[in-house]
């Protein structure tokens, strides 16, 4: 089987000597109010209204049949429909979460 | 017959999975019991830091998929869990933090193991009655806990989200809306007919987005028992996901009510068809405002109609003019008679018919073909022709002017007859089509089948409805005529189950091909696939009309 012998992702902490990015601040400051947990529900219900879900879905099963059901990892799966996947998604969806997130911020920083 | 196991089959564990369970045992679970939340969405994930958020421990990440080794509970990302495992000998299974799903290092791959998934699932049920989100405080349940497989018995439009949590638990999933039905007492015939039209597309969609609501209907009538409403009850109870085999004897009472004026109720066995077709009379009578059932029920708007109905046409030809008066007529279904022009003697007084050895298969086109063939009327029939101003000989012919979105054909078995003073039950095996197509049998085939190439109007535009259906659902009668016995066959995501009162059980299409066929049920090709599609797990939003397919992306 397969072993996922990559080197490990760069460090971007180490990189900038240990100073966390304004973007990390802002996931963490979501994840500890619950509110990503509410975007990622939310993310979920919109990819599943508009078919995406069953797309990759699709994609799943096309990649299962080729390769034969004892051979996929989750893994090798993930790895598969991530790029498509990402690049599938449709822009009001985007716009939709980045004004969720803006709107979060704003309330947020008072 | 093969009738596959019905009991859950088991993966295998993994080797290092099943080497953990031989050191561990249980007892890891059981720890992290204590570590599981239930998010309202219905995730169990697992929260144990209050302080911080759940970081790699080797690159210090926080984003996405994150693992719990079971052994020591150190974190790796995706990348890293590999890692983990080769530096730690015996550190191979992990838990992903957000699913709560098991995963082994070593085979890189998600594992699955029955105990874990009952230790996660009976925290799920232990946290239910504590998640207001999801259930509503007037019909919470006793928190008796119930086996591990069944949700509480909650009005659908409110366990919606409760479907697509318990969707993610059970890998194998049976289709919703798979539960037996009790025979109150020679009630098949009520059984039969009800799985079917719990499994019709656009019948379904309608009862399940909870269109016909229950308390305003309540309201509105007073005391009158609404067939609409026991059957929307029965949606209800057969998608919850209990298994448990339900009584439908709210359905039995009020069909009997109604059915009085009809000198039908009574414990005998009744024919499938009849309680078939007053039971959507019934709908149509509380849901259509009362119409007169007559001309409007083709543009009659309650759901029986909007379902089920069709429009037949007719066309009698005077043989001596040629010409043609053509009526329209709304219907149900369509009842075939078997076609005898293969069989050669039919001894009508023989209680049984034989057919000719080596002779053709009597088919569902070859009964649509005897349909929509033209039949001359008798010399006793000579209809009265505006244009010859007198009585012509003439011939009739039938075609179909509207499909509906579910055609039901039903196969005339039973023949009684009053001059002869018998009954009797053709048992002539029928063989039908899974998919089916319809265009020959449309009023615009048939009649350019019969006036040639010619530019017509048709007075309904057939364009725009497909004559193209998929089969999901077939009611067989095996036995006697006075003491027969009902079955359902349905079909449900390319799999035939056999309901056979509160039994039911896989089949094999062969199983259903061979069996005898009494009444069969069609749905336009889109709406089947798109009801089979994802079956397990329904999020419907309300704003979507039922009728309308979604295509695809928005």
């Amino acid at each position: 089987r397969n072993s996922v012998n990559r080197p490990p992702t760069p460090d971007a902490a180490e990189d900038l000597g240990k100073e966390p990015m304004f973007q990390e601040i802002i996931n963490i400051k979501l994840i500890e109010s619950g509110e990503k947990e509410r975007l990622m529900e939310l993310l979920r219900e919109r990819l599943i209204e508009c078919g995406w879900k069953d797309e990759m879905k699709a994609l799943c099963r096309a990649f299962i049949k080729k390769k034969g059901r004892n051979d996929v990892t989750v893994d090798d799966l993930v790895r598969v429909i991530t790029p498509k996947g990402r690049a599938s998604i449709p822009d009001y969806i985007k716009a939709e979460l980045l004004q969720r997130i803006r709107a979060y911020l704003v309330q947020a920083a008072v | 017959m093969a009738t596959k196991n019905l009991l859950y089959t088991n993966p295998k564990l993994c080797q290092h999975l099943a080497d953990y369970k031989l050191r561990q045992g249980l007892s890891g679970y059981k720890s992290l019991q204590n570590c599981l939340k239930t998010t309202p969405n219905g995730r169990t994930s697992i929260y144990k830091w209050d302080t911080e958020i759940p970081r790699c421990c080797f690159c210090n990440g926080y984003q996405g998929r994150l693992f719990l080794c079971l052994i020591c509970s150190s974190i790796s990302c995706s990348s890293h869990a590999l890692l983990h495992a080769q530096s730690e000998d015996g550190h191979d299974v992990v838990v992903d933090i957000e699913r709560s799903e098991l995963y082994c290092c070593l085979c890189s791959d998600q594992v699955y193991d029955p105990d874990f998934d009952k230790v996660v699932v009976s925290k799920n049920m232990m946290d239910m009655p504590n998640n207001t989100y999801t259930v509503d405080d007037g019909i919470r349940r006793s928190s008796k806990r119930r086996k591990v497989n069944s949700l509480m018995d909650l009005d659908f439009r409110k366990s919606k989200r409760l479907v697509s949590m318990r969707d993610r638990r059970e890998k194998s999933c049976y289709p919703l809306g798979l539960r037996g039905l009790n025979n109150l007492g020679s009630t098949c015939f009520m059984n039969s007919v009800l799985q079917a039209l719990l499994h019709a597309p656009p019948f379904r969609n309608y009862f399940l987005s909870g269109r016909h609501d229950r308390e305003t209907c309540k309201k509105r009538s007073a005391d009158r028992l609404c067939l609409a409403c026991n059957i929307d009850v029965i949606f209800s109870a057969v998608y919850s996901g209990d298994r448990t085999p339900y009584s439908p004897a709210q359905v039995l009472y009020s069909w009997w009510q109604h059915s009085a004026k009809l000198n039908l109720a009574s414990y005998e066995q009744q024919d499938a068809h009849e309680f078939f077709i007053s039971v959507l009379d019934g709908i149509h009578e509380r849901e259509g405002n009362g119409r007169t059932p007559t001309k409007d029920n083709g543009d009659c708007q309650c759901i029986a109609h909007r379902v089920f109905s069709g429009l037949l046409r007719s066309d009698v030809t005077c043989m001596a003019c040629g010409s043609t008066s053509t009526t329209y007529d709304p219907c149900l279904d369509i009842s075939l008679n078997m076609d005898t022009s293969n069989f050669s003697s039919i001894d009508v007084a023989n209680k049984s018919v034989t057919p000719k050895e080596n002779s053709g298969i009597c088919t569902l086109s070859a009964c649509l073909d005897l349909f929509s063939r033209p039949e001359k009327l008798g010399s006793d029939q000579k209809l009265y022709c505006q244009n010859c101003q007198e009585k012509q000989d003439s011939f009739k012919q039938m075609s179909i002017s509207r499909l509906p979105l579910v055609l039901s054909l039903h196969i005339k078995r039973f023949e009684h007859s009053v001059v002869r003073r018998m009954a009797r039950k053709i048992d002539w095996h029928l063989q039908f089509p899974f998919s089916l197509d319809m265009t020959s049998y449309l009023s615009s085939s048939i009649v350019r089948n019969r006036l040639g190439n010619r530019i017509f109007t048709f007075e309904n535009n057939e364009a725009d409805t497909s004559a193209e259906f998929e089969i999901f659902a077939v009611i067989t009668h095996s036995g006697m005529l006075e003491s027969g016995h009902y079955v359902t066959y349905l079909r449900l995501r390319n799999q035939w189950y056999k309901c056979d009162d509160a039994w039911i059980t896989e089949v094999d299409e062969a199983t259903v091909r061979a069996s005898q066929c009494y009444m069969i049920f069609y749905a336009q090709k889109m709406l089947y696939y798109k009801a089979n599609d994802g079956l397990s797990c329904m999020p419907l939003s309300p704003m979507r009309d039922p009728f309308f397919p979604i295509a695809g992306c928005c």
